[in-house]
C-alpha cells in the first residue's frame, strides 16, 4: 500500500508521521534525537510504520471479530511483548558495548574490579526488565536511553558502593557507550520480534490461545504487506540534514502551520513550544504561513527549559505538570536563564517554598515568554492552535489559558493529544500534495 | 589562639576549610574538604564538611571561635557570620599567592573578575549573571555529553590542533550543538578547545573592564585545575592585549572558604576587643 511519510526532526525528539492515500493517519513514531540525525529520521520512521502496523491489525482483527471483546486487551499484551523483547536485544548490546568501553577507558588498577561490577549491573538489569514491560508499568519515557539509563544508574549507585569502586567509572562507561547503542537501528529484527511477540501474548493470554489460527492469519498478512513508502518530506530542526534531496524538505514553520490546519481547520494563530525553540504562527485560511516570530538559541522559554527543571528535581518530565497543579499560589521567578532558574529553584527550596508553588512559577515564566512572542508575531487571533511537547503539560496550558483571558479575552483554544506530531504531519500532507495534486515522485538526494 | 572555619557553598560544590590564627604568626592552614554537591542538600555537606575539618584538625566545636560561611551559605544554621563572595575570594586568592592584582574566580555557575590591593581589599570587580553559557556547568554538561570525564578535559584541550569556533552558545541548548559538531566529523579535542577559548574570552574581557594594567591574577574556582582552560586563557590574555599574566594554585578551590575562615578571624578579634573595651 501507498504511504506517505513526514519527519519532522526537533532537537529532543525526531517525529514521523505515516498517512495513506486517504489521508487517514495510519501510525505514529518518535524517538530521542540526541543520536545522530540519519538514525534518528530512520528509528522514527521505522516506529511509525510498526505504529502503522498496529494500527492495521487493529482494523483487520476488528473486521474478523476474532477477538470480540478481548481486542485492546490482546493488542495491548502484543505491544508489550513487542517492547520487551526490543529492549531485551537493546540490552545485550549496551552490556557488550559497555565492556568494549572498558577495554579503551583508563582506571588503571581498578579496571578489574569496574569489570565485574560492571557484569554485576547488567546481571541485575536482566532481571529488572520484564518488571518495566508488565501492565501498567510506571516508566519515565519510552526510550532506550531513559529505560535503561535510570535502571543502570540505580542498579551502578549501588553496586558501586558494594564493590567499593567509583560510581564514576560506571558512569562513564555508560556515557561512553550509550550514543553508540542509540545509533542502531535494529531494523532486520522488527518482524522476528513481532511473531515473538506474539508467541509471548498467546502464552500470556491463554484464553486467546485457542482462537489462534484466526488470529495469526490477519496478523501475518499484515506483516506480509509491504508498506510502500511513496514520497518523504523532512522538516525540523535538523531538516538539513536529512538524507533527502530538497525537493523533500519544508521549513518547521510550513509544516507547523499546515499541520495546525489539518488537525484544526480553523486555525488562524499557532503556538508551538518545543524543545528548543518555540514559534508563533500566524496561518491563512487554507494553513498557509503568513506570519511568524520565534525564540531562538536560548532554552528559556522552551521545552527543554522544563526537561532541565525535571532532571535538577529528578522527576518526569511529565511529572512536573501535575506538580504544578496542586499549587496554591505561584511563586515569581526571576531568573531569565534556564540554569539560573534551576539554581533559583533549589534556593527557593532550601527557603522552604513549596514544590508545587515554584513549579506553578516556573510554568507561567516559559508561557510569559510565549505570550511576548505571539505579541510580535500579530497576536492572539481565533482560532488558537498551541502545539509540541508543552501543549500536553496541563499546568503550562492553565497559565495560558489565564493568560489569554487577560489579554484578549474569549477564544477557541485547540489542543491536540497528539499535537507532538503536528509538524510531521504537516510534512506527510506535504507528501501526500506532492503526489496526489502535483503528480510528483520521490527523488534520490 | 583562634581556630576558625570557612565555608564556602558553591553551586557546584561545598568547600569547607580551618585555620589556626595566632598573633604575630602566619595564618595555619590545618584541614579542607571539598565535597561535590551532585543534587544533594547543600545544608547537609556543609554539616558534613564542618564535622570533617575539625575531625581532620582534631577539635572539638568548643575549639572552633568563628564558623564562617560564604557564597549561598547565608542560610547555615551553625554559622557564627556570613561574608559576600567578593571579599572571601579577594582574601584568599592574596592568601594562596600573595602579590596577586586580581583574583579570577570560575564557578559552576558564575564568573567573576576582582582587581584587588596587596592586602586583598577589593578595588574592583565584575561578574557574569543572567546567563549561564560559559560557566563551569556548561563546560561540565560538554563533556557528559562527549563522554568526557571531568579529569581528561584539560589534557584532551591541550591536544588541540585546530580549534573549533563556538560562539556563546546556551548552556542548556550546548547538547544539541555539540552533537551537530560531532556529527559534522570535528575531534573530540578540538570541540573542548574551541569552548575554552570562548569561555577564556568571557574572563579575559570581565578582566579586562575591572581596570587592571598589569600584574598576576589568580584563577580560583573549580575550573582553575582544568589545565586545557588555564592554556585558553593565556592565549586569551595575548589577544586581548592584556598584560597581566595568569595562574592557578593547587588549592584554588579553597580560596572562597579560605577568605571566608580568614575574614572570621578578623571579626572575631574584632567582637573581642570590643567586649574587653566593654568590660573596662
Amino acid at each position: 500500500m501507498r504511504c506517505f511519510i513526514g519527519i519532522d526532526l526537533g532537537s529532543t525528539t525526531t517525529k514521523a508521521v505515516v498517512i495513506d492515500e486517504n489521508q487517514n493517519i495510519l501510525g505514529r513514531g518518535i524517538t530521542n534525537s540526541r543520536s545522530n540525525y540519519d538514525t534518528a529520521a530512520a528509528i522514527a520512521k521505522q516506529e511509525a510504520l510498526v505504529n502503522s502496523r498496529f494500527h492495521l491489525f487493529r482494523q483487520a482483527l476488528g473486521q474478523t471479530g476474532a477477538l470480540n471483546g478481548a481486542l485492546d486487551g490482546f493488542l495491548g499484551q502484543l505491544e508489550r511483548d513487542f517492547r520487551a523483547e526490543q529492549y531485551a536485544e537493546q540490552l545485550v548490546d549496551l552490556g557488550d558495548t559497555c565492556r568494549r568501553s572498558l577495554a579503551t577507558a583508563h582506571f588503571g588498577d581498578a579496571s578489574k574490579a569496574v569489570g565485574e561490577a560492571l557484569d554485576e549491573v547488567f546481571r541485575r538489569l536482566q532481571v529488572d526488565a520484564p518488571a518495566q514491560f508488565a501492565p501498567g508499568a510506571k516508566r519515565k519515557s519510552d526510550f532506550f536511553r531513559d529505560i535503561a539509563g535510570s535502571q543502570y544508574l540505580a542498579a551502578g549507585e549501588a553496586v558501586a558502593k558494594e564493590a567499593g569502586i567509583r560510581y564514576d567509572f560506571l558512569l562513564n562507561l555508560f556515557d561512553r557507550s550509550i550514543i553508540e547503542v542509540e545509533n542502531r537501528v535494529y531494523g532486520d529484527s522488527i518482524k522476528r520480534h513481532l511473531l515473538a511477540a506474539l508467541e509471548r501474548a498467546f502464552i500470556a493470554l491463554p484464553e486467546t490461545a485457542s482462537r489462534r489460527a484466526q488470529v495469526e492469519a490477519p496478523i501475518k498478512g499484515i506483516l506480509d504487506t509491504e508498506m510502500e513508502e511513496t514520497y518523504t518530506v523532512g522538516t525540523g530542526y535538523g531538516r538539513a540534514r536529512l538524507p533527502f534531496s530538497k525537493e523533500h524538505i519544508r521549513s518547521e514553520i510550513l509544516c507547523h502551520g499546515l499541520g495546525a490546519h489539518v488537525m484544526y481547520p480553523g486555525t488562524a494563530t499557532v503556538l508551538d513550544i518545543g524543545g528548543q525553540d518555540t514559534k508563533a504562527i500566524q496561518v491563512d485560511p487554507t494553513g498557509i504561513v503568513e506570519s511568524f516570530q520565534m525564540n531562538d538559541r536560548c532554552a528559556a522559554g522552551c521545552g527543554r527549559y522544563l526537561g532541565y527543571i525535571a532532571d535538577e528535581m529528578n522527576m518526569g518530565l511529565h511529572e512536573l505538570g501535575p506538580l504544578a497543579m496542586q499549587s496554591t499560589k505561584t511563586i515569581r521567578i526571576n531568573s531569565t536563564c534556564t540554569v539560573f532558574a534551576g539554581a533559583e529553584l533549589r534556593d527557593r527550596l532550601a527557603l522552604g517554598d513549596k514544590r508545587e508553588d515554584i513549579m506553578a512559577g516556573l510554568h507561567r515564566a516559559i508561557i510569559l515568554r510565549a505570550m511576548s512572542i505571539l505579541a510580535r508575531s500579530g497576536g492572539i487571533r481565533d482560532q488558537f492552535t498551541f502545539t509540541g511537547g508543552v501543549a500536553k503539560n496541563e499546568a503550562a496550558v492553565k497559565s495560558l489559558k489565564e493568560l489569554i483571558a487577560e489579554n484578549y479575552g474569549e477564544l477557541t483554544l485547540n489542543i491536540n493529544p497528539d499535537s507532538i506530531y503536528t509538524g510531521a504531519l504537516g510534512g506527510a500532507t506535504f507528501a501526500w500534495r506532492a503526489v496526489v495534486e502535483e503528480g510528483k515522485s520521490a527523488e534520490a538526494r | 589562639m583562634t581556630h576558625t572555619i570557612g565555608i564556602d557553598i558553591g553551586s557546584g560544590a561545598v568547600k569547607s576549610v580551618l585555620f589556626r590564627l595566632e598573633d604575630g604568626k602566619e595564618p595555619q592552614w590545618l584541614a579542607k574538604r571539598c565535597e561535590r554537591i551532585r543534587r544533594r542538600d547543600p545544608m547537609t555537606l556543609a554539616r558534613e564538611g564542618y564535622d570533617a575539618v575539625m575531625a581532620e584538625a582534631g577539635l572539638a566545636a568548643n575549639d572552633v571561635d568563628y564558623t564562617a560561611t560564604t557564597g549561598e551559605g547565608e542560610n547555615v544554621k551553625f554559622a557564627t557570620g556570613h561574608f559576600y563572595s567578593m571579599t572571601t575570594h579577594a582574601r584568599g586568592g592574596v592568601f594562596l599567592q600573595p602579590g596577586i592584582s586580581a583574583v579570577v574566580d570560575v564557578g559552576a555557575l558564575n564568573g567573576r573578575a576582582i582587581y584587588v590591593d596587596e592586602r586583598g581589599k577589593v578595588l574592583a570587580y565584575k561578574m557574569t549573571s543572567q546567563c549561564a553559557s560559559g560557566s563551569g556547568q556548561f563546560l561540565e554538561n560538554i563533556a557528559r555529553y562527549l563522554g568526557v570525564a571531568v579529569e581528561e578535559i584539560g589534557e584532551l584541550s591541550k591536544s588541540s590542533t585546530n580549534p573549533e569556533k563556538v560562539s556563546s552558545i546556551c548552556a542548556v541548548l550546548a547538547e544539541t550543538d555539540v552533537i551537530n559538531m560531532v556529527s559534522r566529523g570535528i575531534a573530540t579535542p578540538d570541540i573542548l578547545k574551541g569552548i575554552h577559548l570562548s569561555m577564556a574570552s568571557r574572563i579575559v574581557k570581565l578582566l579586562k573592564v575591572t581596570g587592571i594594567k598589569t600584574g598576576t591574577a589568580l584563577v580560583t574556582g573549580g575550573l582553575a585545575l582544568d589545565a586545557g582552560l588555564m592554556a585558553a586563557i593565556c592565549e586569551e590574555m595575548v589577544n586581548e592585549k592584556v598584560t597581566v599574566t595568569a595562574n592557578s594554585h593547587v588549592d584554588s578551590i579553597y580560596a572562597g572558604a579560605i577568605g571566608a575562615a580568614l575574614w572570621g578571624g578578623y571579626r572575631h578579634r574584632k567582637l573581642q576587643e570590643l567586649e574587653e573595651r566593654a568590660a573596662a
